[in-house]
């Protein structure tokens, strides 16, 4: 196969066309991350308010609970409660990681990792990126309806996301802008398959990408498959609002002809499993890379981790049933589920072992971005391993619906790709922005944030444990939950310091990127990728010459490297 | 040294745009994928079909409405073939055919949704008539789409630029193509069966 070349662009002169409707992957990738960035945010204020009504209930959110919520004095209603979380799950998954992990990391590392000018599609990855921030417009908007934003959970499950559950227009407004969500997504997604495809740089076999390439890869052929069928349910249910359709409304049930809503949650789950393999493949790629480039060893068993990365994309594919033990499913298919949903450890187990083999007798750099990958694999072991209680049929009837499941979801969806967000946000900064971050606070961030959020995430695993349901306002209803009042207290104040802690990377990365006058070496972490052959801050064109690929990506400590160098060019050829 | 070619060469770009159009119609085949499993789900779970003693729409208007679509995608078949032989002056009739087609196929869906009415077939009517219209709805709005991407072939049709415009063509007639075996497939489904 012939392998293709790009002409080199001519350097944008406008502001316009520089800043704004940039067809340049780079700046692309940080106007997601930049968009990423602001709904972190977002979400996360909404996550505070969620956790100070459960910790203080009746008491007025400081600062700026007055301001929200004048009627009931500063306290958090409980209507809105319902809103606040819906539209924190929706925001933190669909706003802020998927923005950062794949629209940011994905637009920035995709063509610099393997040798490229640009994303083969320039003009749909701008539209990609303007789509996204119309469908932000619309789930925005939602808040300023007159009945409130969406309120029926991240997973809008029918009935309560029909016209009966929710009357007003923010339901309405939360399924468009998932679908238009979901096209911008699935553009993307062509974008990065094709150009993996047709844009690799001479001699760059499959297994010569970086892992980081193979999450994002095997991340875009879940988004371009699966996206779709979420966009056909989410468009039957625009239909049951808009014109009075019946998908989902089982009104007089007796009579058969009527709707039915637990379609609604098959659809959502087929696209929904996949999903979460869709946020936490580039962070695992990323991490295999990351762990690898610190612990300055090539990655053991490369091509088992992309393999086994590869397998779990096909498995999760069938496994969505296990979120729908409780649904009366017929015990036959909850325990093919279960079956299909424990075959995944194989792989899994494969690529943790992989990551412990690579760091295995290394001589670890304890910078910052391994710091953060560190983290991941340890959160990631705790959330894949508390999985397996929620894929097993007789232990997920009693934890259904708990705040086990939360716990068990954050670790995996948000701590993990959190912390692997910021371990690339480090890592690449020079290449992104030509400057390093501040290395003492970086590490101040990554232990107040590991130990936040493991007492949060922790915490919200040890009430679930004990029977505290999740989405309900006021749980302390109940006798048995007296108990756990302490318990969630302390998880609000575990909370409100990893939220905190966040200022400090705002600041850290805000002053980086606007402020610092230093300027990043082309190659300060001393890794042999294609993406630090070039300057830092990477110009315009990438790659002045399309270079020549000679080696894989993890090439540390070969003996034939002169000088006190350590590490291998992918460009290089040693004997 | 290994082979390379400029990406923007008509090899390239022929290969580029079928990797990243193929890619495109598995993401809209999962679309239409999905609403047809949904149909099936309703059908096979209810205990008659259609339900609520509502009369099965008759095939003639679906079986014209198929026609149509097939004859218009063997035009836009031959109106391809002339593009790649480049005998530009064949292109108007097959294109011309088409477009026709294709506004025949919107016309006969209009008179498909007035026929469903008289019948006494609306849309808040139960799960049955929602799948028929939103279905043929959904169908119809990306046959739109198709009709504003036949629009695309004018330029190529009036400039006779062969390696400007072949991935147009292709990726066009591969679209078209698509929406009518989607056709095939829901008027098998929905009003054969």
């Amino acid at each position: 196969m012939a392998f293709f070349e790009q002409h080199i662009h001519e350097a944008p002169k406008t502001f316009l066309s520089k800043y704004i409707f940039s067809f340049d992957h780079k700046v692309i990738g940080k106007q997601f991350l930049w968009y990423g960035i602001f709904f972190l945010g977002v979400g996360g204020i909404m996550a505070l308010m969620i956790r100070w009504t459960l910790a203080f209930p009746g008491v007025a959110f400081p600062l700026i609970g007055k301001l929200m919520f004048p009627e009931t004095g500063g306290v958090v209603p409980p209507d809105t409660y319902a809103m606040l979380f819906t539209m924190h799950g929706t925001i933190m998954i669909f706003y802020a990681i998927t923005p950062i992990l794949i629209g940011a990391f994905g637009n920035f590392l995709i063509p610099l990792m393997i040798g490229a000018r640009d994303m083969v599609f320039p003009l749909l990855n701008m539209l990609s990126f303007w789509i996204a921030f119309v469908s932000a417009i619309l789930l925005l908007a939602g808040l300023f309806t007159p009945l409130g934003a969406a309120a029926g959970g991240w997973t809008s499950y029918p009935t309560l996301s029909t016209l009966i559950g929710s009357p007003g227009v923010g339901q309405t407004l939360w399924a468009m802008a998932i679908f238009v969500l979901g096209v911008s997504s699935t553009m993307g997604a062509i974008n990065y398959i094709t150009t993996i495809i047709v844009l690799r740089a001479p001699g760059m076999g499959y297994f010569d990408m970086p892992l980081s390439v193979w999450g994002l890869g095997l991340t875009a052929i879940l988004n371009a498959i699966f996206l779709p069928v979420l966009g056909a349910g989410v468009l039957l249910l625009i239909f049951d609002r808009v014109f009075g359709t019946t998908f989902f409304l089982a009104g007089a049930a007796a009579t058969s002809g009527t709707g039915d809503p637990i379609l609604f949650q098959h659809v959502f789950w087929i696209f929904g499993h996949p999903e979460v393999y869709i946020l936490i493949l580039p962070a695992w790629g990323i991490v295999s890379d990351l762990l690898s480039f610190f612990a300055r060893k090539p990655a053991f068993g490369a091509k088992a981790t992309a393999l086994s990365m590869t397998s779990i994309t096909i498995l999760s594919t069938i496994v969505y049933g296990h979120h729908m033990f409780t649904t009366q499913m017929s015990p036959l298919l909850t325990q093919s589920f279960m079956t299909l949903t424990m075959t995944i450890s194989i792989p899994s187990a494969i690529f943790f072992a992989n990551w412990l083999g690579t760091i295995w007798k290394g001589s670890i750099r304890f910078h910052s971005p391994m710091l953060f990958s560190l983290g991941v694999v340890f959160v990631f072991g705790l959330g894949g391993l508390t999985g397996l209680y929620l894929g097993t049929v007789t232990t997920d009837l009693y934890l259904h619906d708990t705040y086990f499941v939360v716990g068990h979801f954050h670790y995996t969806m948000a701590a993990s790709v959190l912390l692997g967000g910021f371990a690339a946000c480090y890592f690449w900064m020079p290449k992104m922005f030509g400057t390093m971050m501040n290395e003492f606070w970086a590490k101040v961030h990554f232990w107040i944030t590991m130990l936040g959020l493991n007492g949060i995430f922790m915490g919200m695993m040890i009430v679930g444990y004990a029977g505290m349901h999740r989405r309900l306002y006021n749980p302390f209803v109940y006798d048995f939950m007296q108990k756990m009042i302490p318990i969630n207290t302390f998880i609000t104040w575990s909370a409100i310091v990893m939220g905190l802690s966040q200022i400090i990377f705002v600041i850290n990365f805000v002053h980086a990127v606007f402020f610092k006058k230093e300027k990043a070496s082309d190659n300060p972490w001393e890794v042999g990728t294609l993406e630090w052959t070039i300057p830092s801050p990477a110009p315009n064109y990438n790659f002045k010459e399309i270079p020549v690929v000679k080696c894989g990506p993890h090439e540390f400590g070969n003996p034939n490297l002169t000088g006190s160098r350590d590490f291998q060019y992918q460009t290089e050829e040693l004997a | 040294m290994v082979a390379r070619t400029e990406i923007a060469s008509v090899e390239g770009r022929k290969i580029t745009s079928s990797i990243g159009m193929i890619f495109l119609l598995v993401s809209f085949s999962m679309l239409f994928a999905t609403l047809l499993l949904g149909y099936a789900i309703y059908r096979v779970t209810a205990d008659e079909w259609p339900p609520m003693g509502m009369q099965r729409v008759p095939l003639f208007l679906p079986t014209v409405s198929t026609f149509i679509i097939a004859l218009s995608s063997l035009a836009l078949w031959k109106f391809e073939e002339f593009f790649e032989q480049k005998k530009y002056e064949n292109l108007l009739l097959p294109f011309i055919g088409t477009v026709v087609l294709g506004c025949a196929f919107m016309g006969v869906q209009f008179r498909l949704w007035s026929s469903m009415k008289d019948m006494g077939i609306f849309v808040e009517g139960g799960v049955f008539p929602s799948l028929m219209y939103s279905l043929t709805w959904i169908h119809a709005a990306h046959i739109v789409a198709g009709l504003i991407s036949l629009l695309f072939l004018i330029p190529a049709m009036v400039s006779k630029n062969y390696d400007k415009y072949i991935t147009t063509v292709s990726n066009v007639s591969k679209f078209w193509h698509f929406l009518g075996i989607v056709w095939l497939l829901m008027y098998v489904v929905m009003f054969v069966l």
